[in-house]
């Protein structure tokens, strides 16, 4: 089975002020459908650029990214609009809910913005992902009013509500006591297991790399090492 | 879209405090504008009404000669038939009462001093139907009672004003230049109708303060008594006709436009001026004054304007990273616009509405109880203009409702440049920014 994602040679150059700035230095990497695969680094060493250049948010200056068989790099924004909105959902360091929504009406907006749901369908689908990540008894409250796990746990519900083939995870549990990160990961892997959702998430923490399939580290823009679970395990 | 409004408004209702205080400064734009509109155009009444009923008259009717020359109020172009004139004029329903004058040149002297004057000889039975005189007028004016009451005998002097030989009813502004009071005399000289020089002693019945300058400089004397001083034999110069009124100025324009069209039409020799072609000064400067006003109510509403671009500039940058998930999640550029922007429409409709409910408040004051011109410190702070005593206001429901749409305008104009600004990141840039 062909990856659902391939990078080839990934470089960007970011332009600030007047020096430029190498972010990715030719990355190549693959990720089966269905992985959780961590990403982890140094700050600095281009995980979050990786992830924005995976997710469409940010085009490479040099390579190439095929999705599902596609080259990202053909597209037209449009399609590259269309691509990030059917198939790829992200989950943020600080969360990153609309403090005006409530938990539920948060898990509704990736929907409402396809316009493809009728009312009903959208608060069904919205309840069961709430229900699944723990939060049923919340739906109503405003981000405000819950604490950092369950307003990650309301990002993960957002991120999963329209059933998305790769969800991309930028330093999920950062802002996370580590018992509660562990408690995040846990949800993802289970998520990942239940439904065969791809996570690609990056993490400076080695307790939640544990959960990963595989773990990708990356320095100064480039692939230093790639271990897949069962490496790991013989490393350990 | 349901959700870009749903968030807007719940983004203004969160910050209520900021929404609210910008939303006051629209409010006090608008309530601002709408009362001072309305004081001008209760200005603008009062004044047009006092040229009306002091000195212009809804139209003066003069024939085609004598208005040629009227500079120098001749005597020798009457108008041929006055009654049948009037007679004509009292069958059209847009009129409401007729009279006759006639101008002439003369000087007064207390033989010291010498000052020229305008006389205007009128007709004492038709003149308070269509001027108003003698409301202002200490002592009498030629039986129409005066200010000081109506049995015709002064209180200071003890003159029985009604029986004088030769009564005179004297401007305020030139008695004072005399020092005349009631009952005092004064030497008029004139040219005759048939152009010999006359002169006469005068009993002042009369003072009449108006602050209008063309009433105040003016000297009045009946036909009765100008028939003999001047040879004048009922010699009418000119008829001035008072119209029904109206509460728009606009529609009084129009009524007067239509009288003077028939009375033109009706006699070849004749024509006729309205009250707007008379005080054509005045309406000039009415044009100024509203631009006047105009420009600073925007000034005030641009102030307003700054506030909401302020408002929803801060609403922007304290979201940035909102921007960046919205854009993240797929919201469009336009959406993210459209959300900002309704931002500060909210604040601009509820300031707006806020604005006019205030200034159809004030209005109503203004309408109800005025401002008298003494607020102000000095009654002379009319400055020549035919207003005094009281100004009030006028109820423009147009204002009020250009001050609602405009209000929303600014608003909305306010709130796109910063709206733009923020659509214009990118999800990336969005997200990063701290």
């Amino acid at each position: 089975m062909e990856p659902i994602l391939i990078l080839k040679g990934v470089r960007k150059v970011y332009q600030k002020a007047e020096r430029s700035v190498e972010a990715l230095r030719g990355i190549d990497l693959s990720i089966d459908r269905g992985a959780l695969v961590a990403v982890v680094g140094p700050s600095g060493s281009g995980k979050t650029t990786l992830l924005n250049i995976i997710g469409c948010l940010d085009l490479p200056t040099e390579g190439s990214v095929r999705y599902d068989g596609r080259e990202l790099g053909r597209m037209s924004e449009k399609e590259l609009a269309v691509y990030r909105k059917e198939n790829i959902s992200f989950i943020f360091q600080s969360y990153n809910l609309i403090p005006v929504l409530t938990v539920i009406e948060n898990v509704e907006l990736p929907m409402v913005i396809e316009r493809r749901y009728s009312r009903k369908e959208m608060r069904e689908r919205a309840s069961e992902i709430v229900d699944a990540v723990g939060l049923g008894e919340m739906a109503d409250r405003f981000p405000r009013e819950l604490s950092g796990g369950q307003e990650q746990r309301v990002a993960i519900a957002r991120a999963l509500v329209k059933n998305p083939i790769v969800v991309l995870a930028d330093e999920p549990t950062a802002n996370l006591d580590s018992h509660t990160a562990e408690e995040i990961v846990e949800l993802m892997e289970r998520m990942n297991e239940t439904r065969n959702t791809t996570f690609v998430f990056s993490t400076h923490d080695s307790l939640v790399q544990r959960h990963a399939h595989r773990v990708v580290t990356i320095r100064d823009g480039l692939i230093r090492a790639d271990e897949a679970e069962v490496d790991r395990r013989i490393n350990v | 879209m349901k959700e870009v409004f749903r968030i807007a408004l719940r983004n203004v209702l969160r910050h209520k405090r900021r929404a609210f205080i910008t939303a006051i400064t629209m409010m006090v734009g608008i309530a601002l504008f709408i009362s001072f509109d309305s004081l001008m155009a209760g200005v603008d009444r009062m004044s047009i009404e006092n040229m009306i009923n002091l000195s212009h008259s809804s139209l003066k009717i003069f024939t085609k000669d004598y208005l040629a020359e009227r500079d120098v109020y001749p005597l020798d172009y009457g108008i041929a038939d006055p009654q049948a004139v009037a007679k004509r004029l009292g069958t059209d329903p847009l009129v409401k009462a007729v009279t006759t004058r006639t101008e002439f040149l003369g000087q007064l002297s207390d033989y010291r001093n010498v000052l020229p004057v305008r006389g205007i000889v009128i007709n004492p039975e038709q003149d308070p139907k269509v001027f108003t005189l003698a409301k202002y007028t200490q002592g009498s004016f030629f039986g129409a009672g005066g200010a000081d009451g109506a049995d015709g005998t002064d209180a200071s002097t003890g003159v029985n004003l009604e029986e004088v030989s030769n009564p005179i009813v004297l401007g305020s502004t030139l008695a004072q230049k005399f020092d005349l009071k009631l009952g005092d005399t004064i030497l008029l000289s004139a040219r005759t109708r048939y152009d010999s020089q006359n002169a006469d002693e005068f009993t002042v019945i009369g003072l009449l303060t108006a602050f209008d300058p063309a009433v105040d400089n003016s000297a009045f004397l009946t036909y009765a008594t100008a028939n003999q001083f001047l040879d004048l034999e009922n010699l009418v110069t000119e008829m001035d006709v008072k119209l029904v009124h109206r509460l728009n100025i606009d529609q009084t324009v129009r009524d007067a436009n239509a009288v003077a069209a028939s009375v033109k039409a009706s006699d070849p020799t004749l024509t006729a001026q309205t009250f707007k072609e008379l005080g054509r000064a005045y309406f000039d400067l009415m044009g100024t004054k509203r631009s006047i006003t105009l420009a600073m109510v925007m000034i005030i509403l641009l102030i307003a304007a700054v506030g909401i671009v302020n408002t929803v500039l801060m609403s922007v940058y304290a979201r940035i990273r909102e921007v960046g998930v919205l854009k993240a999640l797929g919201f469009r550029r336009r959406e993210v616009v459209w959300m900002f922007t309704l931002e500060g429409i909210f604040v601009g409709v509820f300031g707006s509405i806020m604005g006019a409910v205030l200034g159809a408040g004030l209005n109503y004051l203004l309408i109800t109880r005025g401002i008298p011109l003494s607020f102000f410190g000095d009654s002379s702070i009319a400055a020549g203009l035919p207003f005094w005593g009281t100004m009030y206001g006028v109820w423009n429901p147009g204002t009020i409702i250009f001050a609602l749409v405009f209000g929303v305008l600014i608003a909305t104009v306010a709130a796109i440049i910063p709206a733009r600004k923020a659509a214009k990141m990118t999800a990336t840039d969005a997200l990063r920014f701290v």
